[in-house]
């Protein structure tokens, strides 16, 4: 074990593994992280806290974790390179690691300009790749980035993310192939919406046998509403919903039924996909849904372990 | 070339609104071509200042406005108008400014443009931004194109999530850098230089807070 969290237990021990995302409040109340973790603690093995997630200023991801930590919860930090440099990111993970945290997630993070401080100077000292490769030489060898040793012990398990959305769609695995060189133990990936695309990626990841090397868990983002819908596919980023999906909600009767009906068709078809280990699934502003979603989904009951 | 964009000539007024007497230092290289500190622009500015009941007591277009020795051997010859004048208004970048400054320390030195970035002229008064001055070059492993100067993230292992249809998530007027490099190293056939992870970057060379520096050593 490189960590001995229950994420890692859970992937490690060959079960379909199941993490959803709690986002932190823009405020100082606790309650709303521990709500979050009461109700999802049950139907998850890990719960990843973002960090400050589309540049929007929010209570730390650390901080997040500490709370479900305390509720017994394995939590996963999210950690962007937008906001720290290599200073404060090896500073961080000492603090994280002191504190009992296990999961890290090495983001970029969006861009500071979609936030609600578009004038901030984004850092950008390291990548998403260097920060996994900073944090396997912090635990592997016990040392910082310019080569000085570090007192204890820093058991981390790590976790990066991939969009098969992105283009150029032919070089995305060659950028995975650098993710887990750097070492990556596990794999997040963004919302999945088209299938086939993300079928067709797999093929490529077990091309290169790189669900032997890491645990892939695939990402799910439940549809709330017609206009998120049509939001994520016109506006956000990285995210590519197809047409089809849209008319579908726009058709529906039950809207939110509809989503949740998606939401498993997805789970169902990545289920099937050779080299899946997991989901993850990322249900902004609905995490009541989780429960719900998990349980029509027959991947009760949780932790597994 | 340094891309130099005016800056409002309101703000400017209000900076300078208790003076009476200018003088206007232009440069004939980038403010040139940029359209900021040209024979035109100092003449504009020069009436622009006498409309506003303001006297102008000289101008005069430094060939290489950063080139402090030279410009302070240009600029003898109009002792007088610079003895005249309550404050000098530089009409090139932020380096231009900074002669001034140096040369006529008793002087208060405003400048009328913003410097915005190192950039290449691609069409006629069209620039883009392509060199950060970083001070460590890595275009030989980039295909010659810069992603600390053009990934909106500086990614060094790009591209990132955010990449579509050849575009940067930030614009769709932005293309994606990293695109751009693994087009162009594919034409040369060296997409094998992005196999290798890219070490964090030495951003020792690019803050050096002013200290002089010799035949390009420091």
């Amino acid at each position: 074990m490189k960590a001995g969290s229950n994420l890692e237990k859970v992937l490690e021990g060959g079960y379909f593994t199941v993490t959803a995302e709690v986002g932190p409040p823009k405020g100082t109340l606790a309650n709303v992280v521990k709500r979050k973790g009461e109700l999802l603690k049950s139907y998850c093995d890990a719960l990843n806290v973002t960090d400050n997630q589309t540049a929007i200023v929010r209570m730390s991801s650390w901080s997040g974790c500490i709370l479900l930590k305390d509720m017994g919860i394995d939590p996963v930090m999210q950690m962007v390179v937008r906001d720290r440099n290599r200073i404060a990111i090896q500073s961080d993970i000492l603090g994280a690691v002191a504190l009992g945290i296990r999961n890290v997630l090495c983001l970029s993070g969006d861009h500071q300009k979609f936030g609600n401080h578009p004038t901030a100077k984004g850092v950008y000292d390291i990548d998403s790749i260097q920060l996994i490769q900073t944090l396997k030489t912090m635990r592997d060898e016990k040392k910082f980035m310019n080569g000085e040793d570090i007192s204890g012990e820093v058991q981390l398990f790590i976790g990066a993310a991939e969009n098969p959305f992105a283009d150029p769609f032919e070089y995305r695995v060659m950028r995975l192939v650098k993710k887990v060189k750097a070492g990556a133990d596990f794999i997040q990936t963004q919302g999945i919406f088209d299938v086939g695309k993300f079928i067709k990626w797999m093929g490529m990841v077990r091309d290169q046998e790189l669900d032997k090397k890491v645990h892939i868990l695939a990402g799910v983002i439940p549809i709330k509403s017609v206009g998120m819908a049509r939001y994520m596919r016109d506006n956000v980023s990285g995210i590519s919903v197809p047409d089809a999906i849209v008319t579908r909600m726009e058709g529906a009767k039950d809207v939110k039924e509809e989503g949740v009906q998606i939401a498993l068709e997805t789970i169902d078809q990545i289920k099937e996909i050779d080299g899946i280990h997991g989901i993850h699934i990322m249900a902004v502003a609905w995490e009541d849904i989780v429960p719900v979603i998990l349980e029509r989904a027959g991947l009760l009951p949780r932790p597994i372990l | 070339m340094i891309i130099t964009k005016k800056r409002d000539f309101e703000e400017l007024m209000e900076n300078v609104k208790n003076y009476r007497n200018f003088f206007l230092l232009g440069c004939s290289e980038c403010a040139t071509l940029c359209g900021t500190g040209g024979e035109p622009e100092l003449k504009a500015m020069k009436e622009a200042l006498e409309a506003e009941g303001k006297s102008v007591t000289g101008t005069f277009v430094a060939k290489t406005g950063c080139q402090v020795l030279g410009t302070k051997v240009e600029l003898k010859p109009f002792k007088e108008a610079m003895d005249k004048t309550d404050c000098i208004i530089v009409m090139s970048c932020g380096a231009g400014t900074q002669t001034a400054v140096e040369l006529y320390e008793d002087k208060p030195v405003y400048p009328a443009n913003d410097s915005l970035f190192l950039g290449n002229m691609t069409r006629l008064k069209v620039f883009d931004e392509r060199c950060s001055l970083c001070g460590e070059c890595i275009l030989d492993k980039t295909g010659g194109i810069c992603p600390i100067t053009r990934c909106a993230k500086s990614l060094l292992n790009g591209p990132c999530g955010g990449s579509q249809d050849g575009k940067c998530e930030i614009s769709p007027d932005l293309p994606c850098a990293w695109e751009l490099i693994i087009k162009r190293l594919s034409k040369i056939g060296c997409l094998h230089l992005l196999e290798e992870i890219m070490p964090p970057k030495n951003w020792e060379p690019s803050y050096n807070s002013g200290l002089p520096t010799q035949k390009g050593k420091k």
